[in-house]
């Protein structure tokens, strides 16, 4: 086979009528080298899969296998250079695993001449390399989902070609499975020098069995590059509207992304969901359970004054909330307090979360005041103010202060979120337009 | 190392069942033998076995020994050698030409129910014959013309729904449906044209039931070349038609030129299936099981199945014409009733026993 990187794609484009699925496509793929391709649903993974087969017609654009335009090349001959592992490949009859793989000779076949054997060898290395010689035998609906998986996988590799492709080839699969389809790819690419591209969902797999990710959005391509300089926050933010946290495992260098909730919430019946900004008052940890009913909901939601070294400001951190911080131990600053007022006077609702009131942050509770009367104010009540007022009393006097004002108690996060449900879908929640301007 | 162990040990399951196969494909040989052995005894003329045994085997005089006053001597040799035999070897070959035809197209469409007419090619065949009946075109030659234009019909027909197939990108349930659409096309025209004449539709329908009655050495010779002929070739296709089971494009990615397999197979399977036809009419049913009895007992194979089938089919049609001769002596039975009669219990059994395994197989 001639010079020539194992895969070249040229200003591909795809349409499906109207719908452009590829636009523009360039890339290039070197021999032995394992490149996944990730995206969302729709984003044009398969369809780039698809379009490297010949199973597509191009709108526009080449595509070069090891240096040779797929476009010349016959049907049997790229069935020789590619090979593909679809998604979920439905044997319906139950042929023994041995014959199955046999099939994925026939572009190495003369036509109607029987199987030599140079096929029998390709068979059992192909068995092999997936892990099923014992199985050979075995009709193929005998078979575990994993070890059916393998055998898709044994009957591309039959066909011995230098370039495979998968289309999600362990979404079926439990983790187990996963680990142990992918190490065997991984071992075929290095022993072999298979060319690999795989279209994968899992980041976190892409990332620690790939040596280059290409993501493609709405059918271009937004990122390419290794793992760790592509799977960034941005990235998620941007290409899935995933607000995720990412982490780098310590001993390999590989991150791994903890998705924690859409940027933007699914907008159902439910009248929270992109509702607000609520404002949640809070600290000490009170505020907990609280944020993460808002944000299961997907209410938008603000937060403040919360304490550096507090797991509030840290969930509000993890779930992407604008947030207002103080030092920990020190009074608020009137800068803080300012800031705070900001989100206070946006927002629709405000909460003020159990937190233990002490001469430091009493300014939390009583900066609330003004807009008792104004818009919906909700005070738990569990723990009573009592019993978290270290201020000798002067919390406990504000806190009556804005139940008298007007303002709700509640007990429960279950509660708030009836009532602040109530307040959304009611006259007052309806005709004020959305502000988003929190989100930016 | 360890693999060679334990491929020792996974043989015996699948070697048990490769018996019962085998046992399987030898009973219908032997079945299909003994039809053939025991067919020429059987017909509507009474004819005692000794008799027709020394007329197969070229006795110079038959009938020794045997009064009959129902038939001559000579008239038992004629019906031996120019009813009996004929009729015969087109039983196996049209039934041959059903059981692969239905194999190669319930391969291309993936598709269980599918079967030689599936296509609208029964249809076409009609319109052939019905023009011949109707503008009394060379009717004169009736046993040839008939035929000819049947055959023309009905090949016509596979190739209409062939150039439908050519689209590139097309899908198979784009060709079934217009298969199904041209189908009904063709029944329109028909009952048009027979509109202007009812007398013969009676005809036409007579013909549409299927029978071996026009059976002889020189029709015996044309539906044998062009069944062989092309279903030979049709049975080559086996290594296409497995990988076309995995779906059209995994097949075209393991380097399967799905486009021209379709395109061949269902020509083919059309003229095949023409072959026969334009001589027995529709025989029903034989197309539709023939491929299902090798698939649920010897297994799903392509390579084997068209073969199968093809033997499967003659062994079907063969014992379902002596059957309705042994049950309804007095009158021809026209042998696509009786396929349709003996082979959909049979068939029924064989999918509730099967339906019965497979959930058996869910719950392990």
């Amino acid at each position: 086979m001639t010079a020539g990187p194992a895969l070249r794609l040229t200003d591909v484009t795809v349409r499906y009528g109207e719908r452009i699925a590829l636009r523009d496509l360039d890339l290039s793929i070197a021999r032995g080298e394992v490149v996944a391709l990730a995206g969302p649903n729709g984003s044009g993974k398969t369809t780039l899969i698809r379009a490297v087969l010949g199973l597509l017609p191009l709108d526009r654009g080449s595509i070069e296998i090891l240096g040779e335009p797929l476009a010349s090349l016959s049907i049997r001959e790229r069935a020789r250079r590619v090979a593909w592992v679809p998604q979920g490949e439905g044997a319906r009859d139950d042929v023994r695993l041995a014959d199955y793989i046999q099939y994925g000779r026939y572009a190495h076949r003369e036509p109607w001449s029987g199987e030599l054997s140079t096929d029998r060898a390709a068979v059992a290395r192909a068995l092999s390399a997936a892990g099923l010689a014992d199985r050979a035998q075995e009709g193929i609906l005998s078979l575990s989902g994993g070890e059916r998986q393998r055998a898709t996988l044994a009957r591309a590799l039959a066909q011995e070609a230098p370039l495979l492709l998968l289309d999600e080839p362990t979404s079926h699969l439990d983790i187990g499975h996963q680990l142990d389809f992918l190490g065997r790819v991984r071992q075929l690419a290095r022993e072999s020098q298979v060319t690999v591209v795989a279209a994968l969902h899992d980041l976190n797999l892409a990332a620690r069995f790939t040596d280059r990710v290409v993501v493609l959005s709405r059918g271009r391509q937004v990122a390419d590059g290794p793992a760790p300089e592509v799977l960034s926050e941005d990235l998620l933010r941007r290409v899935w509207g995933v607000v995720a946290e990412r982490r780098i495992e310590p001993q390999t260098g590989v991150p791994y992304l903890i998705p924690r909730r859409l940027v933007e919430p699914p907008r159902g019946d439910d009248p929270l969901a992109g509702w607000g900004p609520v404002h949640v008052v809070g600290g000490g940890g009170s505020a907990g359970p609280i944020l993460r009913m808002l944000a299961d909901e997907g209410a938008r939601t603000t937060v403040g004054v919360l304490n550096l070294l507090d797991s509030d400001a840290e969930l509000a951190e993890d779930l992407g909330l604008p947030s207002v911080i103080e030092a920990p131990f020190a009074p608020l600053s009137e800068a803080v307090r300012r800031e705070n007022s900001e989100l206070l006077a946006r927002a629709r609702a405000i909460v003020v979360g159990p937190f233990p009131v002490g001469p430091s942050n009493l300014a939390n509770l009583a900066d609330v005041a003004p807009f008792v009367g104004r818009i919906p104010v909700f005070l738990a009540q569990e723990p009573p103010i009592s019993a978290r007022d270290w201020t000798g009393g002067r919390a406990t006097e504000v806190w009556n202060r804005l139940l008298a004002g007007g303002a709700t108690p509640f007990a429960t996060p279950a509660e708030l979120g009836d009532r602040l449900r109530s307040v959304a879908g009611g006259p007052i929640g309806r005709p004020v337009p959305a502000d988003r301007s929190h989100v930016e | 190392m360890g693999g060679d162990v334990a491929s020792a040990r996974g043989a015996s399951e699948p070697k048990r069942r490769l018996g019962r196969a085998w046992r399987l494909a030898i009973a219908v040989a032997i079945l299909g033998l003994l039809a053939v052995l025991v067919s020429p005894l059987i017909g509507p003329v009474p004819i005692p076995a000794e008799v027709v045994l020394r007329v197969l085997f070229g006795s110079a005089h038959p009938c020794a020994g045997y009064v009959s006053s129902a038939y001559s001597c000579s008239a038992a040799r004629v019906i031996v050698w120019e009813v009996r035999v004929p009729e015969i070897l087109l039983a196996l070959i049209a039934g041959a030409a059903l059981g692969i035809s239905g194999a190669g197209l319930q391969g291309i469409f993936r598709n269980p129910l599918a079967d030689p007419f599936l296509l609208g090619i029964s249809s076409g065949a009609t319109l052939g014959a019905s023009v011949v009946l109707v503008f009394q075109v060379g009717i004169r030659e009736a046993n040839l013309v008939l035929p000819l234009f049947a055959f023309l019909g009905a090949s016509g027909t596979g190739g209409v729904v062939v150039l439908l197939a050519r689209n590139r990108y097309g899908s198979v349930e784009t060709l079934l449906l217009g298969g199904v659409a041209i189908a009904s096309f063709l029944s329109a025209a028909d009952a048009l044209m027979l509109l202007y004449n009812p007398a013969l539709s009676l005809q036409v329908d007579y013909w549409l039931l299927g029978g071996l009655g026009s059976a002889s050495w020189s029709v015996d010779a044309i539906a044998t070349s062009l069944v062989v002929a092309f279903g030979t070739v049709l049975s080559l296709y086996g290594p296409e038609l497995n990988l076309i089971q995995l779906g059209n494009d995994v097949a075209q990615s393991a380097g399967v030129s799905t486009n021209r397999v379709r395109v061949i197979v269902i020509l083919l399977a059309s003229v095949v299936t023409a072959a026969a036809v334009a001589f027995t009419g529709i025989i029903g049913f034989v197309g539709l099981v023939s491929p299902h009895v090798i698939r649920r007992t010897v297994g799903t194979d392509y390579r084997i199945v068209l073969g199968g089938s093809a033997i499967t089919g003659a062994t079907f049609l063969l014992v379902a014409r002596d059957i309705s001769i042994l049950a309804f002596p007095s009158s021809v039975l026209p042998i696509g009733i009786f396929t349709a009669f003996a082979g959909v219990p049979f068939f029924l059994y064989l999918l509730l026993r099967q339906s019965r395994v497979t959930a058996m197989g869910a719950g392990s």
